[in-house]
């Protein structure tokens, strides 16, 4: 047919302008694919962040942090949070953080010169009774709870000082080493609620499933377990008793990121807390259901910090917060100036092609040539035009995707320590917050790919008609006299 | 109606005038000329630049509207025609020789024979045997496949003087066809129009700068100021008016 040949005539005879134009065009949509890609890359990174950061299908955690008003001391427990806590739960807390201190007396430990260890189990938040998790379980909203334990277990030891007296306070004189180390107890019946889920083991295996067969196991956290050297098999004292290493566990950003992991009734033995736990890890029953379970919980638990998975991850930080922040304020608006321009540069090279093509134009024109037939040829060139502008553009934009793949540049994501009051009446460590690095990949969107050519093709078609209609309503006459 | 177009003249042209721009811009290209064009008349327009000539051809070739006065085509007046109906008349009934040849840059000499085929929907092979036909008529059938940047300035006439033949229309207008030809061509080119004239029986007017080529015409008229200065009718065409 005379009008296509005429057509690809025109894109194969004038390879500057369609090579410009369709360039322009690839640039364009090269551009729309390339920000979608690294958009979806950043939420890809932050969801593999947040997964181990949130837990799977831990929608809450609940924990009580160690708070109390400004103008009360340590163990000032008549009122303000732990007024409202009862008189026997409030001796409970007295009761178990007493000895929440490395203050001891040396002189106690031996003679001097020989040499002592002394093992001491911290909290890091306050404890409530195992119950509690029940009562939680049993609110509206709630599908599952499980409990966990988190403590510092330091071990101080060292050899007594010559000149210690009795009364004296501890650390000074002598040689003596503190060895601190963060442990959580997992209900073991409950893997995907725990501190530690199945999916971060790395290596070796998860706790066993029955807190019976678990109580000599421990998981370690990768980090952790380079630092000291131990591996999967190994045996490690833990809180003052000996484990067995079963699994090494990737790093948990933020939360509980422990050192170690073991069974919650075995640590409750050693750190003297029988049935109790200091944390609450609570699966909704529903998406929407997770503020009214946030709130039932804070009635049922006085002075109870409740913390979303959503809030959780809005305390992710670093360099790939900073990045999806970008992508989410600066990608959509990109991508909309890229097409902006994709359709700029298509409409702008279209009309001045057009405007260099009046003579040709209104030559056919004076050859009988009806206006929509000169509209409908110029249209189709741009459309071609856009076609291929659209489609070297994916290719463009594919590719420099899988190059950003291939790089795969790391971000830091890291999560701030959640806040606790600032004030750690019983001397209690805390749990540190975490960081980590995440591969920036930049999977391409076929659904985009396809969206980014459309949007190509219309603007060309777009372009091309108003160029194409604007030359065709000039009289014949008019288009020759212009182009002289 | 039909009857009354068959004895009308190619061309009535009853105080036609053409002006472009407006207030102190304003140009009179032609004003208020009248003027007949019998059918199968070689009608040669001659007078210097700006005298009107190409407007006046632009008229006859219904490729403008006059602002004044009125064109009549074989009797039908074109300034009422719509554009399309205008568009429809070029397609069959006129052919255009430009000065600068306008042939399309990106098509070789046989396809821009058909391009103006093409609007008459003639199926791919007919199109193309017409247009091959119609090369070989002015002797650049072997230049078939060439582009016109391939093409002398001559041989470029010649495709679009096949190009204005190939529709057989009843006017052929050619608008300083030589005028960018070295003279050797120019000859070519004008004996080629003058040999198609007498052949098909069409109605050519022919817009000049030359003497000679006014000199070959069945009749010359001079324009000067868009005004008829001078008219041969009834005289031997040699005799250029002045």
């Amino acid at each position: 047919m005379f009008f296509v040949r005429y057509l690809l005539a025109e894109l194969r005879r004038r390879p500057g302008r369609t090579a410009l134009t369709a360039l322009g065009l690839a640039i364009g949509v090269g551009l729309v694919v390339v920000v979608g890609a690294l958009s979806r890359g950043l939420d890809d990174a932050q969801d593999e962040v947040l997964n181990p950061l949130t837990g799977v299908g831990t929608d809450l955690s609940v924990s009580r942090p160690i708070t109390v008003p400004a103008d009360r001391g340590p163990g000032a427990a008549g009122t303000g949070s732990f007024g409202q806590l009862s008189a026997g739960e409030q001796d409970e807390l007295m009761r178990e953080n007493r000895n929440n201190t490395l203050d001891f007396d040396l002189a106690k430990l031996g003679d001097p010169g020989e040499e002592y260890s002394v093992d001491r189990v911290l909290a890091t938040e306050l404890s409530f009774p195992t119950s509690e998790v029940g009562n939680i379980r049993g609110l509206d909203g709630v599908e599952d709870a499980a409990g966990s334990l988190t403590l510092n277990a330091v071990t101080l030891r060292g050899t007594v000082p010559e000149q210690s007296t009795p009364g004296a306070l501890a650390l000074h004189g002598g040689e003596s080493e503190v060895i601190s180390e963060t442990v959580s107890g997992v209900d073991v019946r409950k893997p995907d609620l725990g501190a530690v889920t199945p999916g971060q083991i790395s290596q070796g295996r998860y706790l066993s499933g029955t807190p019976a067969k678990a109580r000599g196991e421990a998981v370690i956290d990768l980090g952790y377990a380079r630092q000291n050297d131990i591996k999967v098999g190994d045996t490690t004292k833990i809180a003052g008793g000996r484990f067995e290493v079963v699994g090494i566990s990737s790093a948990a950003l933020g939360g509980e990121a422990s050192n170690a992991y073991v069974e919650l009734g075995r640590l409750q033995q050693l750190s003297d807390r029988k049935g109790r736990v200091n944390g609450v890890q609570v699966r909704a029953d529903s998406a929407d259901a997770v503020n009214g379970v946030a709130e039932g919980v804070s009635d049922e638990l006085p002075g109870a910090e409740v913390v979303t998975a959503s809030e959780l991850a809005d305390r992710v930080g670093g360099s790939l917060a900073d990045a999806d922040s970008l992508s989410s304020k600066l990608g959509t608006a990109l991508a909309i100036v890229a097409l902006l321009a994709a359709f700029l540069i298509a409409a702008l090279l279209t009309l001045s092609s057009v405007q260099k093509r009046i003579r040709e134009l209104g030559t056919l024109k004076a050859l009988g040539w009806r206006q929509r037939l000169v509209v409908r040829q110029v249209t189709g060139e741009s459309l071609v035009l856009g076609a291929l502008g659209g489609l070297l553009g994916a290719a463009v934009g594919v590719a420099a995707a899988a190059v950003i793949d291939a790089i795969g540049p790391t971000l830091e994501a890291s999560v701030a320590q959640q806040s606790s009051g600032g004030f750690n009446p019983f001397g209690q460590g805390a749990v540190s917050a975490g960081s980590t690095d995440v591969a920036l990949g930049a999977p391409v969107d076929a659904g985009l790919v396809l969206l980014a050519i459309g949007l190509a093709v219309v603007g060309g078609l777009l372009a091309g008609a108003a160029g194409g209609l604007r030359a065709a309503r000039l009289r014949p006459a008019e288009a020759l006299r212009s182009a002289e | 109606m039909s009857n009354v177009s068959e004895i009308s003249p190619a061309y009535e042209l009853c105080e036609a005038s053409r002006s472009h721009g407006e207030g102190s811009t304003l140009v009179l290209a032609l004003d208020a000329l009248d003027m007949t064009i019998e059918r199968g008349e070689f009608l040669a327009v001659f007078g210097p630049s700006g005298s009107g000539k190409t407007t006046l051809l632009q008229l006859l070739g219904a490729m403008d509207r006059p602002t004044g006065g009125s064109v009549s085509f074989e009797g039908q007046p074109l300034e009422r025609l719509r554009d399309s109906a205008l568009a429809e008349l070029r397609l069959r009934a006129m052919g255009f020789v430009f000065q600068q040849f306008n042939l399309i840059p990106t098509l070789n000499a046989v396809e821009n024979i058909e391009a103006s085929l093409a609007p008459l929907g003639m199926p791919p092979t007919e199109l193309r045997e017409a247009a091959e036909e119609h090369l070989e008529t002015v002797g650049l059938a072997p230049r078939a496949h060439h582009l016109p940047s391939q093409l002398s300035g001559g041989e470029q006439q010649r495709v679009a003087i096949a190009r204005a033949l190939a529709r057989s229309p009843r006017v052929v207008l050619a608008d300083e066809p030589t005028g960018n030809l070295d003279t050797r061509s120019g000859e070519m080119v004008m004996d080629l129009l003058a040999r198609l004239h007498s052949e098909l029986e069409i109605t050519l007017v022919l817009v000049t700068h030359d003497e000679w080529i006014a000199e070959r015409a069945d009749r010359a008229v001079r324009l000067a100021d868009g005004g008829l200065v001078g008219d041969t009718s009834g005289q031997v065409p040699a005799q250029v008016p002045r």
